[in-house]
């Protein structure tokens, strides 16, 4: 009766009198505190003394203490599937004012349970083994990060890389913001401890054409031309428990974005252009000119209605890194910033925006939706280009002189990335991204299990955040791999296959594509360690073949009649 | 039609003392907390911008930086220190240099060095044409009446011909400032009456200086300090100049004091006295914000003028205390100082004696004419200052 | 490689006595000339030139706090003597922490690495040593009970240590979360519950980490376990001591907007689900025992002993994980805004608290009330589930944020959950005015933008600029600011104001980084091992940094970040071997790595 909580409203006793008239009930007791050590002590008792099989607790919500009573039916030695907890606190006692209407509906819940609990089974939840090794799909900073957390405590690691090199587009980056530190040191640091791991069986210019099976017992083929002179490639299969897919991102096509002139105005180009530029040192025109004014315009493709909605998250402590790289490179050249908003949020951040100011670049804001746009100026002009837009903290409409534009361009899916998607069995967003499985709580999961995603390829993101969500990847991983054994709820589906037509409805709808199709027997077949037993296989099957274990027709309408006091 | 911005412009400004304005990201906190600013001129923050963008042509036209008495509240709150205030300074520095025709101020403002040896000349110039004349038909031993060393009908024309030159540059710049503002700044037309009905403006902003006094509210320190001293200040260098341009006789007869006259000679004296000690003081202690900084131009003008008060009090004394030839030295000195500072005036801060109080008479018949074009309050669901 | 090293030093903060390192890269193996630059103005192009053709150089590194802002006129300068660029070298000594005991030794380790062309987390890796499997963690927020997870799940012992009676953190409070806005407690409480009965994790609430000894891989730690006065086994959370208990308090997990008594629990869903006794309070205690004690004659289960004492734990653990979150900047620093002195302006979490279902106004939006207090005989504020809804309210971001006077940094949620009250209110009151002012507006995850989006769309007034001053005009609060995309000034007449408060570390993070060590940024965060490559790790061996104590985040990142520590932790006990201290490697230690990897 959870102290007052439930008997200040319902009369307990007066349920406990009415329920143990009820047939097939050995005993009906009350205590005040049946989740506290003696309560669970009591109940074990009774079940040892009178033989008890079947046991309705009523209480609180099964997701407080269901737990907690099941496990003092197994120390009973009765399987804990054959309990049922009527919620008389939540449902009943909390949200009612009338004792004599609450004690009525506690008692019917009750009652409903006990009809429930006659029909409940023995289940076993079973187990299947942990297979250790693990599938990393891209060879970027996250794909690499990953393989060297798992390598390093000991298990094989499959790294797929479809480039003929590691690195992935940090490779194309010089400096990285705010702290404009070597991405180059960070990169060769990774590779070189990459490629002399024993552990990481390294697959360049492969792919992962095929993943099948399910936690614990993937089974992939890998299609490689790694060392192969020729270009015919030759495919590897192998045995994994887990998979972690890193395939990173893609920048945004400018040229897509008419009014920017990009592959038109030669001297209009893109970050990855500059990062080039920077990393030769020779910041310079077409025509090889030192630029007197450099513009930098953020949200290339990103923050807009017609093309991507997000934002890049990284773009704008890239530009101001551009300001810093250009100005120390040409301290005579000015540089205009173009932004909407300065996304200066992480560690360290904010200083390099204040840097950037006391640097003496000039911030010069457009609103979100309007579209700067780019021309030739006129041959009088002291510059090439003018960039014309409206400029929201002045209120003016500007012409900013430029001779080298650069264009910030966003992040976005990669093209391949449905293909990995279907290959791997996760879903994406409209956007292309991969979808976790909590945007919150579960940031690398996918729905499914033993698939895990991390760094890019889920949401732009800059390198920390990848490396931290790599490293997390790797943890899930870790931690499954050290129980070896992975344990499956004993609540999942099954298919009568003498029932099943064959029609292969469920196998679409399943959420968790837990249901493979036997051509042979042209039965449709639940793969018990995928399935989660959410039951829509369950309510759709036509021919009502497939049961779920634990939530059977019988028991939950034996609950719903008990409800209604149905006798 | 888009206006072209100018990433240099900043660069010139830092000369005028506008070193922090890059640092502004415009949060507009500066505005909400200036006295001053309200609907139509909305200040600092937006002056800022202009300056940061480099947009010249909109900047030479505008008021806001004589609007601003710089209390230093926005530079208190400034979440970057941007230093708003002394941005703003900077900005009356440079908008003098505009109305000068001559491009002298600009050359002051830019270095330090040209302004002093243009002093430095001028003194030296002033002296040498005094001592020439003192001694070709004076006597260095009598002060005033016959057989003067410098004879105050002599120094009456002289006192006023260096007045002419200056009002002559004054009135000019005040004419190039009235084009600027009233016609290029002004887009819409503003009929004659509104400068019949405003007129008022100008003496009472020139003799009150109340809106200097309204920047003192909501401050714990010091209330309403250096508005008075201010204008202690200003008054007595006016009341100085008219005794000097008018009373020059009556001023130097001696030895024995006329009070009729004198009086006012004494009060003036104090007046820029105190004023003179309490900005060096204020200038080397920096306790308010708006001392922090100080621009070149503003030490050698209150250096200056304290040297004018010290050698007049002195030559004052030595006169009535029978010390003719000590008299007519510092006398010399005196003049040596004033010559320059009286010529420097037009190029130099000081002009915003003439400026402020324009720009007061300017910004009330804009503001009519602006209301009289639309009304401003307008139905969306702001609410305006 | 023919080398030149050069120093453009900035800040002398770290106290590296350069010259000293500059003799000392001097020796390094085929290093041809070694200069300390004048950085104002920067290096001149022509010089750099001139150095390396005089030199004929190969390789240049750059020394220096952060050599990467001279990095690129070091490129041009190769690039125009036609030199390689790729053999120009960072040797940052912020990157790789030379700063505290070691620096100089850590310090002139970074030039020679450079020097020998080697990144130095190749070269300075720690030895290992064995590994002791228990793992303590530091702080019970979202971030601890995530790692506590991880690694308890996969079998290995966790001691979670909490200050407060229950774990949850600043989540707890929390209504909803952006952008999703699904319910926080909903989310978190069922991982709560998970720690609580999770065999394989010991809970400690009420406890503090007092001193910590020992080597990487088996840390001696001692923990201050304050007296609950409750015992957790046999409470059962009746609330019966609750009801009969006189006192009232300010209650913490309410943000001080409502009242508990000295016992108590923080939240009906608290873990663990047992009362505590509030020692400052509780009239037993302070009266030495003479007074009151009324809880305990009315426990039924007898599980109360106000007699009980702190006591001392000690424990031997392998890792050690740092989670201990956040503070809120105490806003009445900042005048302007009136907290303290207007009681409808509240911060970020005091608004949490109200709009919160379990809240003190079961999450009704209302303006607090006035009530005569007959202890004090005062009048005091209050909220009330009578009171009346605010007609407008004004959301003032940064405030304490990106501000030199305050924090200089960006505190990253404030943006976000500012548009999530937007939201809110608009969905629980009526016809309401919501005026929002922002400097930026930070909207960079995953359906962020998209949010921000949706709270335009609803009709809120987003307002481009900072509101500077609250002010009352006979009795009506009014917010001052300006609208800069209108180019106006505005005023508003609000009945509420909420004041996004900057997020600083936790009071505590001086002491414990002083204990173990652990170097801290110049905001007063825990600082990184290094920025990109291991966000969480830290130079000593075998403690990590998960969640906001590393620095402001949101919190999809530090659940991201408490996993990840996970993955540190794992990997030494699944490998055995615990990884050494960074700090503690000698100078001559990474040379000789360094020499090894350069050879070959």
């Amino acid at each position: 009766m959870c102290g007052t909580n439930i008997a200040k409203i319902v009369d307990v006793e007066a349920v406990a009198k009415f329920v143990s008239d009820l047939p097939n009930v050995v005993l009906a007791k009350t205590y005040k505190y049946m989740c506290s050590n003696p309560g669970q002590e009591m109940i074990t008792q009774d079940i040892k003394e009178n033989k008890l099989n079947r046991v309705v607790v009523a209480a609180c919500s099964p997701n407080m203490h269901e737990r907690t009573f099941r496990n003092a039916l197994r120390s009973a030695g009765l399987n804990q599937y054959l309990f049922e907890m009527a919620n008389i606190r939540e449902q009943c006692s909390w949200v009612h004012t009338d004792p004599g209407e609450a004690t009525e509906k506690a008692k019917t819940l009750v009652y409903a349970a006990i009809c429930r609990v006659e029909l409940h089974e023995e289940l076993e939840s079973m187990s299947v083994d942990m297979c250790p090794n693990v599938l990393i799909i891209g060879g970027g900073i996250a794909g690499m990060t990953a393989a060297l957390e798992i390598a390093d405590a000991g298990n094989n690691v499959y790294l797929v890389e479809k480039n003929n090199h590691l690195g992935g587009n940090l490779a194309r980056i010089d400096l990285t913001a705010p702290y404009l530190y070597s991405a180059r040191d960070l990169l060769t640091e990774k590779i070189t401890r990459t490629s002399n791991n024993k552990k990481i069986h390294l697959y360049l210019q492969s792919k992962v054409t095929e993943v099948t099976g399910f936690i614990g017992n993937f089974k992939a083929t890998i299609n490689s031309l790694n060392g192969t002179s020729s270009d015919k490639s030759k495919s590897i299969n192998v045995e994994i428990g887990n998979v972690v897919v890193c395939t990173g991102y893609k920048e945004f096509d400018a040229s897509r974005i008419v009014h920017y002139g990009y592959g038109k105005l030669p001297n209009v180009i893109t970050s990855f252009e500059l990062e080039k530029m920077i990393r030769t040192g020779r910041i310079e025109t077409k025509e090889g000119k030192i630029p007197k004014y450099v513009a930098i315009i953020h949200c290339v493709g990103s923050r807009s209605q017609e093309f991507h909605t997000y934002c890049s998250r990284v773009c704008c402590m890239t530009a101001l890194k551009y300001a810093h790289e250009i100005k120390s490179a040409n301290p005579e050249s000015y540089i205009s910033d173009i932004y909407i908003d300065m996304h200066a949020f992480g560690k360290g951040h904010e200083d390099f925006y204040r840097r950037s100011s006391e640097a003496k670049t000039l911030f010069l804001m457009y609103e979100k939706g309007d579209r700067p746009v780019i021309h030739k100026a006129a041959p009088k002009d002291d510059c090439e280009m003018l960039i014309e837009v409206n400029e929201k903290l002045s209120g003016e409409v500007i012409e900013i002189p430029a001779d080298l534009v650069i264009l910030m361009v966003g992040m976005e899916a990669r093209e391949d990335s449905r293909e990995v998607a279907r290959i791997v069995n996760i879903s994406q967003d409209k956007e292309g991204w991969f979808i976790e499985s909590h945007p919150k709580l579960e940031p690398v999961a996918t729905t499914t299990d033993g698939i895990f995603i991390a760094g890019t390829c889920v949401a732009p993101k800059d390198i920390p955040d990848t490396v931290a969500q790599a490293r997390a990847a790797a943890a899930r991983i870790l931690a499954r791999i050290a129980k070896e054994k992975i344990e499956v709820d004993a609540l999942y589906s099954e298919v009568n296959e003498n029932l099943c037509s064959g029609c292969r409805l469920c196998n679409t709808l399943c959420p968790y594509s837990a249901i493979e199709f036997l051509e042979d027997k042209k039965v449709s077949h639940i793969i018990s360690a995928l399935c989660k037993g959410c039951g829509v296989c369950v309510a759709s099957c036509p021919s009502t073949a497939i049961k779920g274990r634990h939530f059977t027709d019988q028991q939950v309408l034996a609950q719903i009649d008990g409800l209604f006091g149905v006798i | 039609m888009s206006i072209r911005v100018n990433p240099m412009f900043i660069d010139d400004l830092v000369r005028y003392g506008a070193e922090d304005v890059q640092l502004c990201y415009q949060c507009g906190d500066c505005s909400t907390v200036c006295p001053h600013a309200d609907e139509v001129y909305k200040f600092p923050r937006k002056s800022m911008r202009l300056l940061q963008m480099g947009l010249e042509q909109k900047l030479e036209t505008t008021l806001e930086p004589w609007l601003c008495y710089y209390c230093g509240q926005c530079s208190e709150q400034c979440p970057r220190e941007a230093d708003p205030g002394e941005t703003m300074m900077s900005l009356r520095r440079w908008l003098i240099s505009r109305y000068d025709f001559t491009g002298i101020a600009r050359q002051f403002f830019r270095s330090r060095t040209t302004e002093i040896i243009a002093i430095l000349i001028t003194a030296v110039l002033t002296g040498t044409f005094l001592l020439i004349y003192g001694f070709s038909g004076g006597n260095i031993n009598v002060y005033d009446g016959e057989g003067a060393f410098l004879p105050s009908p002599f120094i009456h024309k002289f006192d006023l011909s260096v007045g002419a030159i200056l009002v002559v540059f004054l009135v000019i710049n005040a004419i190039r400032m009235w084009y600027l503002v009233m016609i290029k700044g002004t887009p819409f037309d503003v009929p004659w009456w509104i400068y019949i009905k405003q007129f008022y403006q100008l003496p009472w902003h020139f003799f009150t200086q109340k809106r200097y006094a309204e920047c003192e509210k909501k401050r714990e320190h010091a209330v309403y300090m250096p508005w008075i001293i201010h204008l202690g200040l200003m008054l007595g260098y006016v009341t100085m100049l008219i005794l000097v341009m008018v009373y020059i006789e009556q001023l130097q007869a001696g030895p024995e004091i006329r009070w009729q006259v004198h009086i006012f000679g004494y009060l003036a004296t104090i007046g820029l006295s105190i004023g003179t000690i309490y900005f060096i003081r204020s200038r080397f202690k920096k306790h308010y914000i708006q001392y922090k900084k100080s621009h070149g131009t503003d030490w050698v003008f209150v250096v200056l003028l304290f040297i004018i008060v010290v050698t007049g009090i002195a030559q004052h004394i030595f006169h009535r205390t029978g010390l003719p030839e000590m008299a007519n030295t510092t006398y010399v000195v005196h003049l040596m100082s004033v010559v320059p500072w009286l010529l420097r005036m037009p190029f130099s801060k000081w002009a915003h004696l003439i400026y402020r109080p324009l720009a007061m008479y300017f910004a009330a018949i804009r503001r009519d004419a602006l209301v009289r074009q639309f009304s401003i309050i307008n139905s969306n669901p702001l609410v305006v200052k | 490689m023919r080398t030149g090293v050069f120093f453009c030093q900035t800040d002398d903060s770290r106290n590296l006595n350069i010259d000293a390192i500059a003799k000392y890269s001097a020796n390094l193996p085929e290093v041809e000339t070694v200069q300390i630059l004048r950085l104002k103005p920067l290096p001149d192009l022509r010089f750099l030139s001139d150095q390396i053709t005089k030199y004929s150089l190969g390789r240049i590194v750059i020394a220096g706090d952060i050599p990467g802002y001279y990095k690129p006129v070091f490129t041009r300068a190769m690039a125009m003597t036609g030199g390689n660029t790729d053999e120009i070298r960072l040797a940052s000594f912020q990157e790789y922490g030379a700063k505290g005991e070691n620096a100089m030794d850590r310090a002139k380790a970074i030039v020679a690495c450079a020097a020998m062309g080697v990144p130095f987390p190749l070269a300075a890796v720690p030895g290992g040593n064995p590994v002791n499997h228990a793992t303590l963690i530091i702080g019970g927020g979202i971030a601890g009970i995530q790692s506590a997870l991880e690694i308890a799940n996969a079998g290995k012992q966790v001691f979670l240590v909490e200050q407060t009676g229950t774990i949850g953190g600043h989540m707890a409070m929390f209504d909803k979360t952006f952008p999703t806005l699904d319910c926080a407690a909903c989310i978190l409480t069922p991982k709560m519950v998970s720690v609580g009965q999770h065999e394989m994790i010991r809970l400690l609430t009420r406890s503090k980490v007092v001193a910590v000894s020992g080597k990487p891989g088996s840390y001696r730690v001692k923990i201050r376990q304050s007296a609950r006065f409750v015992d957790v086994k046999s409470c059962v959370a009746c609330n019966q001591c609750s009801e009969v208990c006189p006192v009232k308090v300010k209650s913490e997990f309410d943000a001080g907007i409502s009242l508990r008594k000295a016992i108590y629990i923080p939240f009906p869903q608290a873990v663990p689900n047992a009362y505590l006794v509030d020692e400052k309070s509780c009239t037993f205690i302070l009266s030495e025992g003479k007074k009151c004690g009324v809880c305990v004659k009315k426990c039924p289960k007898e599980c109360i002993n106000l007699n009980e004492t702190d006591h001392i734990l000690d424990i031997e653990v392998g890792n050690i994980i740092l989670a201990t979150g956040y503070e809120f900047l105490d806003v009445s620093k900042i005048e302007q805004y009136g907290y303290g002195v207007f009681p409808n302006v509240l911060t970020s979490i005091e608004f949490e608290r109200l709009t919160n279902a379990s809240g003190t106004t079961g999450g009704r939006i209302v303006t607090k009330t006035k009530r005569f207090n007959k202890k004090t005989e005062k009048d005091e504020w209050i909220f009330s589930p009578e009171g009346v809804p605010p007609r407008s309210v004004a959301l003032i971001h940064c405030v304490g944020s990106r501000n030199k006077k305050f924090n200089p940094y960006c505190s990253r949620v404030c943006c976000m959950y500012s548009l999530k009250f937007a939201h809110l209110i608009k969905e629980k009151v009526p016809n309401v005015n919501v005026y929002e002012f922002y400097i930026d507006m930070r909207a960079f995850g995953k359906g962020y933008e998209e949010f921000a989006e949706r709270i335009k769309q609803e009709g809120t007034f987003i307002i481009r600029g900072h509101s500077a001053s609250v002010e009352m005009n006979n009795d009506q609060m009014v917010v001052k600011g300006e609208d800069i995309f209108n180019d106006k000034l505005v005023e508003f007449q609000v009945d509420m104001v909420v004041l996004a408060v900057g997020l600083i570390p936790t009071p505590g993070t001086e002491e414990l980084s002083r204990m173990l060590g652990i170097q801290r940024d110049s905001d007063g965060w825990f600082s990184e091992l290094d920025y990109n490559g291991s966000p969480t790790d830290t130079d000593k061996g075998g403690i990590y940094v998960a969640g906001m104590c590393q620095a402001p985040k949101d919190i999809p990142d530090t659940v991201a970040q408490a996993s990840a520590v996970a993955a540190g932790v794992l990997g030494s006990l699944t490998s055995g071997k615990g990884v050494g201290h960074m700090s503690s490697l000698t100078l001559s230690e990474i040379e000789a790595k360094a020499k090894t990897i350069h050879s070959i």
